[in-house]
């Protein structure tokens, strides 16, 4: 729970201009619980009182105008001050709250970095202007869009622009376009970007500047700056500490967030127990093999490659393309599969989906029903078993209850998994290729009968699977490819 | 609710003991002359069977003058012609050594006079052990040959399978070897590979497989080899099955790999052994047909006793030359062996000698006692403590030596490396663990049975006796087997000591009780359970072959009869509080399996990151997968 006073929610809707000037710091605080904000909707209508006159000057259009509640949804959003794990709290019990009726007017908002705040745009509903700065951004030479274009895009700003005019609005606009020029997880650039807001500026000079909001729209922007960073897992460094110090103070809002994040970034690093490589490989094949073996918990097991793709632009438009099958079994599986009953049907289902870090992939399985209870075989004990020391004492009793650790434990049991693919199309041909390619290395399979159980639609996403099919990498043919090393085959990714 | 659970579970396993008590008292009359010979398997009852271990087991004045002829030649063998360096450097031993060895009739110590062999008693070849251990290549080239190698005809061979080989082996013109290991087979019977199947004439069977680590696989002319034969059961299924059979190299189809490199002993053969097609004539099967499950378990459980004075025999010799080293190296002008540190060490070194060979002596003293008496517990108890305390006294003596201890032109490193091997053959001391700790249970657990049924029904009466047992065991009784006292078998000057032993044995068989109240049968898979329990299992024998050996000791008035009561009472001191420690271990239920941390072999098993882990770059976008999990979380909510 946090506290949210009146003023930031008001100098939000005052376009930031001149809040502070206004002189409303008498304003006493009011505590928001999510929950509660009928409360706050109450304290609002006050608020309207308040902006009379600045709501009068914004006219029908602006997001202020038809009701406060949908600056305030926008503005918890954007909460400017949480911590990584209150961002993942507020969410959901804000949003539903904010009547979607009211967001209308709003601008969507971009769907690549949602929790960046756009700048308000006080004068939108009358010009209809470029965003400010973006010609820095569109005189890159040639269209190379790298770092130094973006260092030197800043640098131009910040040369030609002595007074910082606008700085506010260039930040946000550079944070936007870091993607494009594929920075965003560079830590010299976040800095570079906080540098360019002027020093000394925003720092509180007493103390009820630092209890109310100073400066709140900059100090905001250095939110953003910060909210960025962790959205891609850049850790602040020193000199981020360093530079906020110098901007904001050390009691300000930045530099809280700055602190939380040196806090909760260094327990949450290590924290998945199955880490993914930052940098997924491009090629399917390899994507799906990293996918195959985060999903097999054997080591042991073997990645096999049953087709590779056929590059798109080799074969006749009459070939169907063939699509890449992989597939993965370990020693286990391929024992099980052994002594199954070959009057038990086994089957391929799928697609399901995996998602690792940004991309879905999808895989199919093999496998079997779970044995009726009175066909399964009791595993004993051989008599001459064990030469040193007996293997089962013959008492009468067992365990007393006492004892039983797994008292607790609810187990579903489920039938056997005998392998695990993934393939460039979810449909029988190609998945029958896969229990072809299986066949060779379990002789059994051959006379197991096979039940595709393929989903009609598989909920698939087209943007990820049309991401997939775009490289059209052709490594040289090879059936069997044993892959050991995870890593090794990073190396040759990058 | 758990209160209670503590409760039952206490008061049942007081009532248990009594019951037992009484059990026992009324079994004693029954009787007949040779007493059922477990002292082991009694303590786990919480009864010390005096009459095994008390007084320490003599041997007769014939016998003494008949060893120390024996002994007199040997060692002198052993310590002028025997290149110990030079065997362990070329990886062999020498022909002429091993000429000498069989005149000197090594070949044959325990093979019986009638066939040629020298006849030793137990005792007698535990005395000889001690001077064999000064070179382990040579020990343990003995140890394969006629512990494990003849052991089997001398066990389970026919009149005729003895008339045929025995005499030859015990001259030493053949060498034997004992083949069960094999690749894919170590203790488990059930994984043996190699078959004998029978020939259409009957009169043949025909072995096909290999054997791998066979000590004198390239030396030896005779095997006793173990096989899978089908044998038809006495329901006319047909099963495969262990039998043993001796097989000669002349038989054909025998071919032996290039001995192995080794860490230690490696003047011993070590190779493996091929069988293709090799003929065994149906009499050479040993013991029955299917039969040969038994035979290897009884030729492992006899061949252990002798570790123990041949451990001991090496250490007193290093004892002997590091005590040397320590009393003329000067630093600070003093002795080394005037430092404390050092003379712990020589304390300790002198401390596992004594027990080691004290509970050596006393496992072959009651195995050659009339009857058939069955030490295996004994057996294994010896070997682990020996080999264990072996390695460290070892260890502790390289402390001593210094850099010399590391140096390949002195004999030190050397015996490091052979004494290894002692914790990993004749069984790993951890399946030997099993072994004592199991055996021994099963005896309990079938003398207790019926006590802990009612207890585990909820019988009021015996829950109310367990109960009043257990509170009177806490109010402080004293606990009093009869080893102190007017008429005790201990030696007053070790009173104390004989009482902290009963006491260890009460509370032990208490333990006992409350472990198979809790585990009952599936106390097979608790492993880390029987590990403690086979640990103080192992002291409760240590002090009382101490307590026993010292007392004899006092009584015929030994020379420095003193310094052996002052290492009874530190290793009776030292092990009371190890089995203070472990039974309190065992007492509360602090084992859990959550606490073992074991990664399975088939699952991801992340190592600890080290220290410069914090250091590395944030890789990951761990919010974002945070709010994943998060949210996968409340989808499946």
């Amino acid at each position: 729970m946090r506290l949210l006073r009146l003023r930031e929610v008001k100098a939000f809707f005052q376009g930031h201009a001149a809040s502070h000037q206004l002189g409303w710091n008498w304003i006493p605080r009011l505590s928001l619980s999510p929950k509660g904000l009928k409360i706050l909707a109450a304290s609002l209508s006050c608020c309207r009182w308040l902006s009379d006159r600045q709501r009068h000057e914004l006219g029908p259009s602006h997001p202020a105008g038809p009701g406060p509640l949908s600056g305030l949804g926008r503005y918890l959003q954007h909460c400017p001050h949480r911590s990584p794990l209150l961002s993942v709290v507020l969410y959901p019990q804000v949003t539903p709250q904010a009547p979607r009726g009211l967001h209308c007017s709003t601008a969507a908002h971009n769907p690549d970095s949602p929790l960046v705040p756009r700048p308000p745009e006080p004068q939108r509903g009358l010009v209809k202007a470029l965003a400010p700065h973006e010609e820095l951004f569109r005189q890159a030479p040639d269209g190379v869009r790298d770092k130094a274009s973006f260092v030197q895009a800043v640098q131009n700003f910040t040369q030609y622009n002595v007074h910082k005019r606008g700085h506010v609005d260039f930040i946000y606009l550079a944070l936007r376009k870091m993607r494009e020029y594929g920075v965003e997880r560079d830590l010299a650039i976040y800095n570079l970007l906080l540098d360019i807001f002027p020093k000394e500026v925003f720092r509180p000079r007493n103390i009820f500047h630092s209890i109310f909001l100073h400066y709140p729209r900059q100090q905001e922007c250095g939110i953003a700056v910060l909210e960025q960073m962790e959205n891609h897992g850049v850790m602040p460094n020193k000199e981020t500490e360093f530079l906020l110090t110098q901007i904001f103070g050390r009691k300000s809002y930045p530099m809280l967030k700055f602190v939380r994040m040196k806090l909760w970034f260094t327990r949450f690093k290590n924290i998945n127990p199955f880490p993914v490589p930052r940098d997924l490989p491009q090629d399917p094949v390899d994507l799906a093999r990293l996918a195959l073996r985060h999903m097999e918990p054997d080591l042991s097991a073997r990645v096999t490659v049953y087709q590779m793709p056929l590059s798109k632009d080799s074969t006749d438009a009459t070939d169907p393309t063939e699509p890449h099958i992989v597939g993965i079994q370990s020693p286990d599986q391929q024992a099980a599969l052994a002594h199954h009953d070959p009057a038990r049907p086994i089957f391929v289902e799928g697609p399901f989906s995996l998602w690792l870090r940004d991309k879905c992939v999808y895989y199919h399985i093999l496998r079997a029903d779970l044995l009726p209870p009175e066909e399964r075989e009791v595993e004993e004990i051989p008599e001459e078993w064990n030469l040193y020391y007996p293997m089962q004492l013959d008492l009468a009793y067992g365990r007393s209850s006492w004892d039983d650790y797994e008292f607790n434990i609810d187990e579903v049991e489920e039938g056997p998994v005998f392998a695990i693919c993934m393939a460039g199309a979810h449909d029988q041909a190609t998945l029958a290729k896969w229990i072809q390619g299986l066949q060779e290395t379990n002789p059994t399979l051959a006379r197991i009968p096979v039940v595709f159980r393929l989903s009609a639609s598989s909920g698939e996403l087209l943007a990820s699977s049309s991401g997939l099919e775009e490289t059209p990498l052709t490594p040289p043919e090879g059936r069997e490819e044993e892959e050991n090393n995870q890593q090794r085959q990073q190396q040759s990714q990058s | 609710m758990s209160g209670c659970g503590l409760f039952l579970r206490s008061a049942a396993a007081a009532r248990l003991g009594r019951a037992l008590v009484a059990f026992t008292a009324s079994r004693r009359p029954l009787r007949t002359s040779p007493p059922s010979q477990a002292f082991a398997k009694e303590l786990f009852l919480g009864k010390i069977e005096k009459k095994e271990v008390f007084p320490f087991p003599e041997v007769s004045q014939d016998e003494l003058n008949e060893i120390n002829q024996f002994v007199g030649p040997v060692e002198k063998f052993f310590t002028e012609e025997v290149d110990s360096q030079k065997i362990d450097r070329e990886g062999k031993i020498p022909n002429e050594t091993l000429e000498k060895l069989k005149s000197l009739g090594l070949f044959g110590m325990q093979v019986p006079e009638e066939y040629g062999g020298l006849g030793l008693s137990n005792t007698m070849y535990a005395r000889l052990g001690e001077i064999i251990s000064l070179d382990c290549s040579i020990a343990v080239t003995l140890a394969a040959h006629q512990a494990i190698g003849l052991k089997g005809i001398i066990l389970a061979g026919s009149e005729e399978q003895k008339a045929r080989y025995l005499p030859k082996l015990a001259s030493g013109e053949h060498v034997a070897a004992f083949c069960l290991t094999e690749p894919a087979s170590g203790s488990d019977a059930a994984s043996i590979r190699t078959r004998a199947t029978l020939s259409e004439d009957k009169k043949h069977y025909v072995l096909n497989g290999s054997k791998v680590w066979i000590t004198n696989g390239g030396l030896a002319s005779v095997f006793t080899v173990f096989a899978k034969t089908e044998v038809v059961d006495s329901n006319g299924s047909v099963k495969d099955k262990v039998t043993a059979f001796i097989v000669e190299r002349d038989f054909g189809g025998i071919t032996s790999g290039k001995p192995e490199d080794k860490l230690g002993i490696r003047g011993s053969n070590t190779c493996e052994v091929h069988f293709e097609n090799t003929r065994v004539p149906v009499e050479n099967v040993l013991g029955e047909v299917g039969g040969g499950f038994k035979v290897a378990m009884n030729i492992l459980n006899s061949g252990r006793f002798s570790m123990g004075s041949a451990v001991a025999g090496m250490l007193k010799k290093l004892i002997e030359m590091t005590a040397e080293y320590a009393c003329t190296r000067k630093q600070f002008n003093r002795n080394l062996s005037e430092f404390g540190l050092i003379q712990e060490k020589f304390a300790l070194m002198a401390q596992k000698a004594y027990v080691m060979e004290s509970m050596a002596y006393l496992t072959a003293g009651m195995l050659d006692q009339p009857g058939f008496p069955d030490c295996s517990i004994e057996a294994a108890m010896v070997k682990v403590f020996s080999s264990e305390a072996a390695w460290q006294c070892v260890s502790e003596a390289l402390q001593v030596l210094g850099g010399s201890g590391y140096m390949r032109d002195y004999p030190y490193e050397r015996i490091l490396r052979d004494s290894r091997i002692l914790l990993i053959f004749e069984g790993t001391n951890e399946i030997l663990r099993m072994y004592i700790a199991l055996t021994g249970l099963q005896h309990a657990g079938r003398i207790l049975t019926a006590r802990v049924k009612q207890l585990k029904q909820g019988n009021v009466t015996t829950i109310m006796e367990t109960v009043s047992q257990r509170v009177r065991d806490s109010l402080g009784r004293t606990v009093d087997l009869g080893l102190t006292g007017k008429l005790g078998a201990v030696h007053p000057s070790m009173e104390d000591s004989a009482h902290k032993l009963e006491q260890n044995v009460h509370y032990f068989s208490r333990t006992v009780e409350t472990l198979l109240l809790r585990f009952g049968k599936t106390i097979v898979e608790e492993q880390l359970v029987l590990k403690r329990v086979a640990n103080i299992l192992i002291n409760l024998y240590g002090m009382t072959a101490v307590l026993s050996r010292a007392s004899r000791s006092i009584r015929v008035g030994l020379q420095n009869h003193d310094h052996e009561v002052l290492l009874a009472n530190i290793f009776c001191t030292e092990a009371y509080y190890q089995n203070l420690f472990a039974l309190s271990q065992l007492d509360k239920s602090d084992l859990r399996r959550e606490e073992r941390g074991t990664p399975r072999n088939s699952e991801h098993w992340h190592p600890t990151p080290t220290v410069l882990t914090r250091l590395s770059p944030p890789a990951v976008g761990m919010t974002k997968w945070l709010l994943q999990q998060i949210l996968r979380k409340i989808s499946m909510n």
